[in-house]
């Protein structure tokens, strides 16, 4: 709900949108991954054929290199075989063997300076001596043997050879340019190997001499019977020039090609790098060097270049045995093409791909935005009627006539359509028909409210006035537009406090205010919601009534509660009554009745006080005419009791003991309290025939005067036997009961009705004739009664008799009991 | 009579008793030092030489090359070094051969052919050829004379090397450097030539 609905706008473009990326996923997504599969299943190809192919060269050169190395070794063997050489090996060998070693090193020695002086002798027996001639014949292509002539390449290489006897001296050479002794020299060694004699094929390394890289091939000279070595044959070859024809032909493309190296990298021939160098990426060396044949991918070329690159390799499989067990390395060949020669086709390839691919995804692109434009028009068409629909616009048929799903949904929304319009001219008229009722109910409402002679306010949540009725507008003089809107305390001129008040009360009403809700069964508390305009006895809530004064009038208002409208915060109606004159009037009947009781109260003092007032004067008159002392003596104490009687009255009225509580006071046997005042009042109605029962129960005595109690129980006493003037039946009981002592005094007397009951014990209330009662009786027992902490109730049916119930505490009788014991 | 050289008498004696130990000759040797020694001539020593060639080089064929083939182990071939296989038999008696001669005791014994694959392997010298002559005629008998080379003389024995099985056959009359391709089993196909110098 909280998120904003895209626009008509976007939801078009969005289903072409996604219709076209659909159809892109759909179509260039399989092209693009087949498209990457194919390059690298290609690149995969590319590597195994050309790896295979790498081999395949690196072999069969391998084999040819093989093949020349073995013919060079077998064509420099025939000269190993020529017997004149053998016999004279043979016979040095013999010579040698009958020299002690100190002769033998004598000879050598001076020999060897011979040589190194140029000695002519020496230089003639080994330049030019038979076998030298024999050298020469070999290199010069002029050997005996027909059937291996010697290849040109082969005697232009040779850079040196020369024979070497038993004892390593140089017996034949092709010239001097060499040293005479060989024994110490690894290939000698090698080659002679204790007599065994074995082929050596020494390492390629740089011939100062020569100036040239340089490797050799000794074959040991067998004696006669090949059962020892006599000697060596020596040879020496330039190794660019000798391998250069077997190799560097090989040119394949524009950077493909063979080369020879060692198992140290050490190049013997190659058509780029020169001899001797050492391969770029020595890293590659253990990659192309393994004793079989194979290709691999590798991270340089090795001629420093750092691209990737395929190199094939194969190892001299006929040779490595001789170079092995000569210097312990191994030949081998390397073949090699840069990775941009060997990929460009798969390059080409992915390259004219890629453009096909990106032509094909721009045609898909504008195919699919065409096909999506015909299958979302239609439906934006759907979408448009719907939108109508929705709004409760009725319209004219749809007509989509696409032959598929999109034309059965044009007809479903146009039958929805014509149902929707059919139960739309309902509705109306229904819709109509309550908004007049709304109506009504307003008007009516206003017209109510207006005709309320009180002031009526309707208070929105932010304490601004929504509504107020026409009582309002006459008792505060503002119009109608000028006053909804405005806060209520700008036209209720209050002080802060009050104001304070009213706002809470408000919002208390407001908070009690359950919250609106469409559910029709939460029913509104009974207690919250009452109808303003029910009358209120506005008296009888005198204690909870409130009040303001606006304007120097008084007005009495109450809140009430109001549904909150939905959305907005509750409301709080405010009722005011103007009081100003009931207020006054209500002063002046207060101020009657005070009026009033002032003239009863002295109209009844005035009688009490005048029947001994009579009486005295009438006594006095008698004095003044009266001459005997005894009569005078009698007349005056006639005239002392009528005294004592006034001044009596006097006190009860003015309530005289209300002004020392505790003084006087003696503890009381209330029993023979009652018994004393019975005996009292039954000797003043002697002739009243009453039937007396007494249950005097176990009461403690209590703290008071005893004048006073004697007097509420003569009192009481007394309007008992008045009551039953023609006999009847008095019934005096005390008990405890619980913290009260009760005194019941019941007679059965014609009661008292129910409408004097309430007033019996207001002063001069009385029922009997003029001067029968003071009227003063039972309000003078309730003040003492009272004044004790305890309570007098007069309980009473007519014609069944009246019961008087006087309780008092007997806290007071502990208190009495107490304060007895420390006085 | 085998007169051993000078400084290597010591180890020439090593050799020869691990020789007689192995044909079960030491008691002999070990009873009687100085008489047998005298009494042992050149062609009893190549004899025994031969005997135990022949006998390494036939546990070599059959319980090994032979079976290991047949269990598809490995194979036995000319370029065994590069092809992760084994020697072929006459390989196997070639570097045997070679381990002799290196150990310095003067014995050499290697194989020689009318038809050798390797002309290397062919007779050195014309009593080489003759006595495969004469071998080819009757195998039973070996050749032996002394040789010389310059003034050093050397007692030779030659004695027939026949077709022991098929894998023999087979190999050379289909090695594409074999001048004879008609071989067959028993056929004598070449000699064993043992030589042992003399010192006079």
């Amino acid at each position: 709900m909280d998120n904003p609905e895209p626009t008509p706008a976007k939801r078009k473009k969005g289903l072409t949108k996604k219709l076209v990326l659909s159809m892109l996923l759909v179509g260039a997504l399989p092209l693009i991954i087949g498209l990457l599969l194919a390059f690298y299943q290609g690149t995969q190809e590319i590597r195994e054929v050309n790896g295979s192919s790498f081999e395949a060269l690196a072999t069969e050169t391998a084999r040819k290199l093989d093949l020349v190395m073995a013919d060079e070794i077998a064509r420099t063997a025939l000269l190993t075989t020529d017997i004149q050489i053998i016999e004279k090996l043979e016979h040095t060998r013999d010579a040698l063997s009958e020299l002690t070693t100190q002769e033998l090193a004598l000879t050598l020695k001076q020999e060897q300076e011979a040589w190194n002086t140029k000695d002519a002798d020496i230089l003639q027996r080994i330049l030019k001596g038979p076998f030298a001639e024999v050298l020469q014949k070999h290199v010069g292509g002029t050997f005996i043997d027909p059937g291996h002539p010697i290849p040109v390449i082969t005697r232009s290489a040779t850079r040196g050879l020369y024979i070497t006897d038993h004892a390593g001296r140089v017996v034949a050479s092709l010239d001097s340019d060499i040293p005479y002794l060989h024994r110490e020299e690894a290939w000698w060694k090698g080659a002679f190997h204790n007599g065994v004699g074995q082929p050596y094929i020494g390492q390629i390394a740089f011939d100062s001499p020569r100036g040239v890289y340089t490797f050799t091939l000794a074959l040991p000279i067998m004696d006669s019977l090949r059962y020892e070595a006599i000697g060596v044959l020596h040879r020496i070859y330039d190794a660019k020039e000798f391998f250069a024809p077997s190799i560097d032909i090989i040119r394949f493309g524009k950077t493909g090609h063979v080369m020879l190296i060692d198992s140290r990298g050490v190049v013997l021939s190659c058509p780029i790098l020169p001899t001797g160098t050492t391969i770029s990426d020595t890293s590659l060396i253990p990659l192309v060097t393994p004793l079989h044949a194979g290709w691999t991918p590798a991270p340089s070329d090795g001629h420093g270049g750092t691209a990737a690159s395929i190199i094939g390799f194969a190892p001299l499989s006929n040779t490595n045995p001789i170079t092995q067990i000569s210097t312990g390395q191994t030949w081998h060949m390397f073949v090699w093409q840069s990775s941009g020669e060997v990929f460009a086709p798969i390059e080409h390839f992915f390259k004219w791909t890629a453009a096909f691919g990106l032509l094909g995804v721009i045609l898909l692109v504008t195919l699919g935005y065409i096909a999506a434009n015909r299958i979302s028009a239609p439906i934006r068409r759907l979408q448009e009627a719907a939108q109508q629909i929705g709004r409760g616009e009725y319209r004219e048929p749809l007509t989509l006539s696409t032959g598929d799903e999109i034309e059965e949904l044009a007809d479903e929304v146009n039958r929805m359509n014509q149902q929707l319009a059919s139960q739309f001219a309902g509705l109306e008229s229904q819709v109509e028909l309550k908004t007049q009722e709304v109506k009504y109910l307003e008007e009516s409402t206003i017209k109510i409210l207006d005709n309320v002679p009180d002031p009526v306010l309707m208070i929105g949540p932010d304490e601004h006035i929504e509504y107020l009725n026409k009582a309002s507008k006459e008792a505060f003089a503002v119009t109608n537009g000028e006053i909804i809107g405005t806060p209520l305390f700008q036209i209720f001129s209050l002080d802060p406090a009050t104001q304070n008040r009213l706002k809470q009360e408000m919002h208390a009403v407001q908070v009690l205010e359950p919250p609106y809700s469409d559910n029709t069964n939460t029913k509104p508390s009974n207690t919250s919601l009452q109808d303003p305009l029910v009358p209120t006895n506005w008296a009888q809530s005198s204690a909870n009534r409130q009040e303001i004064r606006i304007n120097q009038r008084t007005f009495r208002y109450r809140w009430f509660g109001v549904q909150a409208r939905p959305g907005r915060g509750p409301s709080a109606g405010l009722v005011l009554r103007d009081t100003t004159e009931e207020s006054i009037l209500q002063d002046r009947v207060i101020q009657g009745e005070k009026l009033a009781s002032l003239g009863v109260l002295s109209a009844g003092i005035g009688h009490e006080l005048n029947n001994p007032l009579v009486g005295v004067i009438g006594l006095g008159e008698a004095i003044q005419e009266e001459t005997n002392p005894e009569q005078i003596k009698e007349y005056a104490r006639g005239i002392v009791q009528h005294g004592k009687r006034m001044a009596s009255v006097v006190r009860d009225f003015t309530g005289q003991s209300g002004k020392n509580l505790t003084e006087g006071q003696t503890l009381i046997n209330l029993n023979e309290l009652l018994e004393q005042s019975l005996t009292t009042v039954k000797d003043l109605f002697p002739s009243v025939p009453v039937d007396i029962q007494t249950h005097l129960g176990p009461i403690p005595s209590i703290q008071g005067k005893a004048l006073e109690l004697g007097q509420v129980f003569t009192n009481i006493i007394t309007n008992a036997f008045q009551a039953m003037q023609q006999g009847g039946k008095l019934d005096i009981s005390t008990e405890t009961s619980g913290h009260d002592l009760e005194i019941r005094i019941k007679d059965t007397g014609p009661g008292i009705a129910a409408t004097h009951l309430p007033r019996v014990f207001d002063p001069f209330f009385t029922t009997r004739g003029q001067g029968e009662g003071s009227g003063l009786g039972l309000t003078v027992a309730y003040r003492i009664i009272n004044k004790l902490g305890g309570h007098i109730r007069m309980e009473s049916e007519e014609k069944q008799g009246t019961t008087c119930l006087i309780t008092l505490p007997v806290s007071n009788a502990h208190l009495a009991k107490e304060r007895s014991t420390v006085s | 009579m085998i007169k051993i050289r000078g400084h290597r008498t010591g180890l020439s004696m090593l050799f020869l008793t691990t020789i007689l130990m192995g044909t079960g000759f030491s008691s002999s040797l070990h009873a009687g030092e100085s008489n047998s020694l005298k009494n042992l001539s050149p062609e009893k020593v190549a004899d025994f030489i031969h005997a135990i060639v022949e006998a390494d080089r036939q546990v070599y064929t059959t319980h090994i090359v032979k079976r290991m083939q047949e269990q598809g182990v490995v194979m036995a071939r000319e370029d065994w070094e590069n092809k992760n296989a084994i020697p072929l038999p006459a390989q196997f008696l070639h570097i045997s051969s070679k381990l002799v001669a290196e150990s310095g005791h003067g014995i050499r014994f290697r194989l020689i052919s009318l038809w050798p694959i390797y002309r290397r392997n062919g007779p050195a010298t014309d009593f080489e050829r003759k006595a495969l002559e004469q071998l080819s005629l009757n195998s039973d008998t070996p050749k032996r004379g002394i040789v010389s080379t310059g003034k050093k003389r050397l007692f030779q024995a030659i004695y027939a090397d026949k077709a022991i099985n098929d894998t023999c056959t087979t190999c050379h009359n289909s090695h594409p450097l074999s001048p004879k391709r008609d071989f067959r089993k028993g056929d004598l196909m070449g000699a064993i030539v043992i030589t042992i110098p003399l010192e006079d």
